[in-house]
């Protein structure tokens, strides 16, 4: 059913295969570009991988101008302004962000400091804000999960006032995202299954919250088919081109179907619980997602027993509620053979969380934004609810 | 015979004056109704007290339209909460409806809050955390301020008030027009 109003959009260039890599420089070309900036983190660059991209480089009369390979684990805005500072410095004309979410939110601040001409992030901060035509981004992921490389979204740590801004324009989406099964393939098991659920929220979330929309849905549904499919051959052979470069294309998806439709209470947990007990982002949405389906239950069965099929299960049911169930047990069942695969939580207290920061991440939570496109309204007691059935 | 909505907005559509100064005078006047029933919510509710016992002191919230208004600022001074004007006023954080036509469906009941926001009609300006403690304090104020029969159309969980909250909502509604009286000494005292 179609809802009253919608909004879409997705203005990115996909490169998506074996050796995509190598077209960054041509590429570069057509957007009027020749001398590209690097942004990296240090994991990215002794995994080798930056090498594949300074590879294309050489026979190309493009150049890279700069590599800035310090992005911490969460981008904030003295890592943007250093980013600029350095842009400017080395006269680039483009940047290429490499590495997982962090990387490519560093590299859309330092493209804010210098489109918008200011140092001051936190004036940007929110809707739309960010009005400047931004320089080109290239966004080349090496996790299969956040899905940053589609988003308009940016999330950026503010080191004076201690709180994370986020950034939310149009004019935030990459030029080109760039999907290289050879850029996942270095990515551990554990760390492929947590980002891997991150994926399978962003495309469940963003079919069932309240801002889905048609177009998104055929993203989110081909994103989950293919996470059900290839996340566990992904963790069990790290080396299988095919199951690396679909896991790639299903973050892709599902940051397409996310970005337009948003995305609900998991993520407003997960966020929590990332910022009070430090729990991976990826890790915190696998774990709390079958709880959180488990809670919308009553209020969307139809949206979330329409999934059960998508995920393998054959069978016929009277009702959409057994139907939904049943979605959730088969993601719970993903869920523990990741675990016994890779070794990823299956509960919070194994993820490090003790129970008396519960309160405080419950609290978190509900000033989350991700809670009012959730189906059903999240008060406290829920969500302080939710994180002990998960611990 | 109480008028349904659509009837009431037929009529209003077919009063011959120009439609987007009925459009922005029902969402001014909706702010002055709003903004007094911050005033009175907070002074009469302990809920609400609890709400924004986290707020800091002085915190200035807006909601508006875009992009010629209306807008009401509030502000929080120790545990109650105070219109300061209508206009923006060194806001840290506020509501903004991208147009009239978005005001008027929310503020007529066709459409929740929560509706609007999923369908990108409002958007918040500043601080995130700030906007979610706006929204449930917003919600307690319409708690307050709207019939049942609205609350079950606007809420995704609508209320179901206690006693002590009914007897709260019918001191508000008392406390209304006067309030609105004061709020409009206060706002010509302004400008």
């Amino acid at each position: 059913m179609l809802p009253n109003y919608y909004q879409y959009f997705c203005p990115v260039k996909i490169l998506s295969g074996k050796l995509a890599v190598s077209n960054i420089p041509y590429e570069m070309g057509l957007l009027g570009c020749k001398r590209a900036m690097i942004v990296t983190d240090k994991g990215v660059v002794s995994a080798g991988l930056i090498n594949n991209v300074k590879q294309a480089f050489s026979d190309s009369d493009s150049e890279i101008g700069c590599i800035f390979d310090e992005v911490p684990a969460d981008s904030s805005n003295i890592i943007a302004n250093k980013i600029a500072d350095l842009f400017k410095k080395n006269n680039c004309d483009c940047f290429i962000a490499v590495g997982g979410g962090s990387a490519l939110d560093s590299a859309k601040g330092g493209n804010i400091v210098v489109s918008e001409r200011t140092d001051d992030l936190l004036k940007l901060q929110g809707v739309d804000k960010v009005t400047a035509n931004l320089l080109p981004l290239i966004a080349v992921p090496t996790t299969a999960g956040t899905g940053s490389e589609v988003t308009k979204v940016a999330v950026i740590y503010n080191e004076d006032t201690k709180s994370k801004m986020a950034f939310m324009s149009d004019k935030l989406y990459p030029h080109i995202a760039v999907i290289d099964p050879k850029m996942t393939m270095t990515m551990p098991p554990k760390i492929t299954a947590a980002t891997g659920m991150d994926a399978l929220t962003h495309a469940i979330e963003a079919y069932i919250c309240l801002q889905k929309n048609p177009i998104d849905d055929i993203f989110a549904i081909t994103a989950i088919k293919l996470i059900k499919e290839y996340l566990e051959i992904a963790c069990q052979n790290p080396k299988d081109e095919t199951a690396r470069m679909a896991m790639a294309n299903a973050a892709l998806f599902a940051g397409i179907a996310f970005s337009n439709s948003m995305v609900g209470m998991v993520h407003a947990l997960a966020h929590s619980m990332g910022a009070v007990c430090h729990v991976p982002h990826g890790v915190a949405n696998a774990v709390l997602l079958p709880w959180c389906l488990e809670y919308n239950l009553d209020k969307v069965p139809e949206l979330i027993a329409q999934l059960s099929p998508i995920l393998g299960d054959n069978k016929t049911y009277s009702n959409d509620k057994d139907q939904a169930e049943s979605t959730i047990f088969i993601i719970r069942n993903l869920l523990n053979n990741l675990n016994r695969i890779t070794g990823l939580p299956t509960k919070l207290r194994d993820a490090g969380v003790t129970e008396e920061k519960l309160q405080a991440a419950a609290k978190g939570a509900i000033n989350d934004g991700a809670v009012l496109y959730n189906p059903k309204e999240v008060c406290f007691d829920d969500a302080l609810e939710i994180y002990k059935k998960a611990f | 015979m109480i008028l349904g909505i659509e009837n009431t907005l037929d009529i209003i559509r077919k009063i011959p004056i120009n439609q987007t100064w009925a459009k922005y005078k029902l969402v001014d006047i909706t702010f002055s109704f709003i903004g007094a029933a911050f005033e009175e919510v907070s002074k009469l509710s302990k809920e609400f007290k609890e709400e924004i016992s986290d707020w800091n002191d002085e915190r200035r919230i807006g909601i508006g339209v875009l992009p010629k208004g209306p807008y009401i600022t509030l502000e929080k001074k120790r545990d109650q909460v105070f219109v300061v004007g209508k206009g923006l006023y060194s806001t840290e954080v506020v509501f903004l409806f991208k147009n009239l036509d978005s005001a008027v469906m929310v503020f007529t009941a066709q459409m929740s809050s929560h509706q609007a926001v999923s369908e990108c009609r409002i958007l918040v300006d500043g601080n995130n955390a700030y906007a979610m403690e706006l929204n449930r304090a917003l919600s307690i104020v319409q708690k307050y301020l709207f019939p049942q029969f609205i609350l079950n159309m606007i809420f995704k969980r609508p209320p179901v008030l206690t006693k002590r909250q009914l007897i709260i909502k019918a001191r508000v509604y008392a406390a209304l027009l006067p309030a609105l009286y004061r709020l409009r000494n206060k706002l010509k005292s302004i400008y």
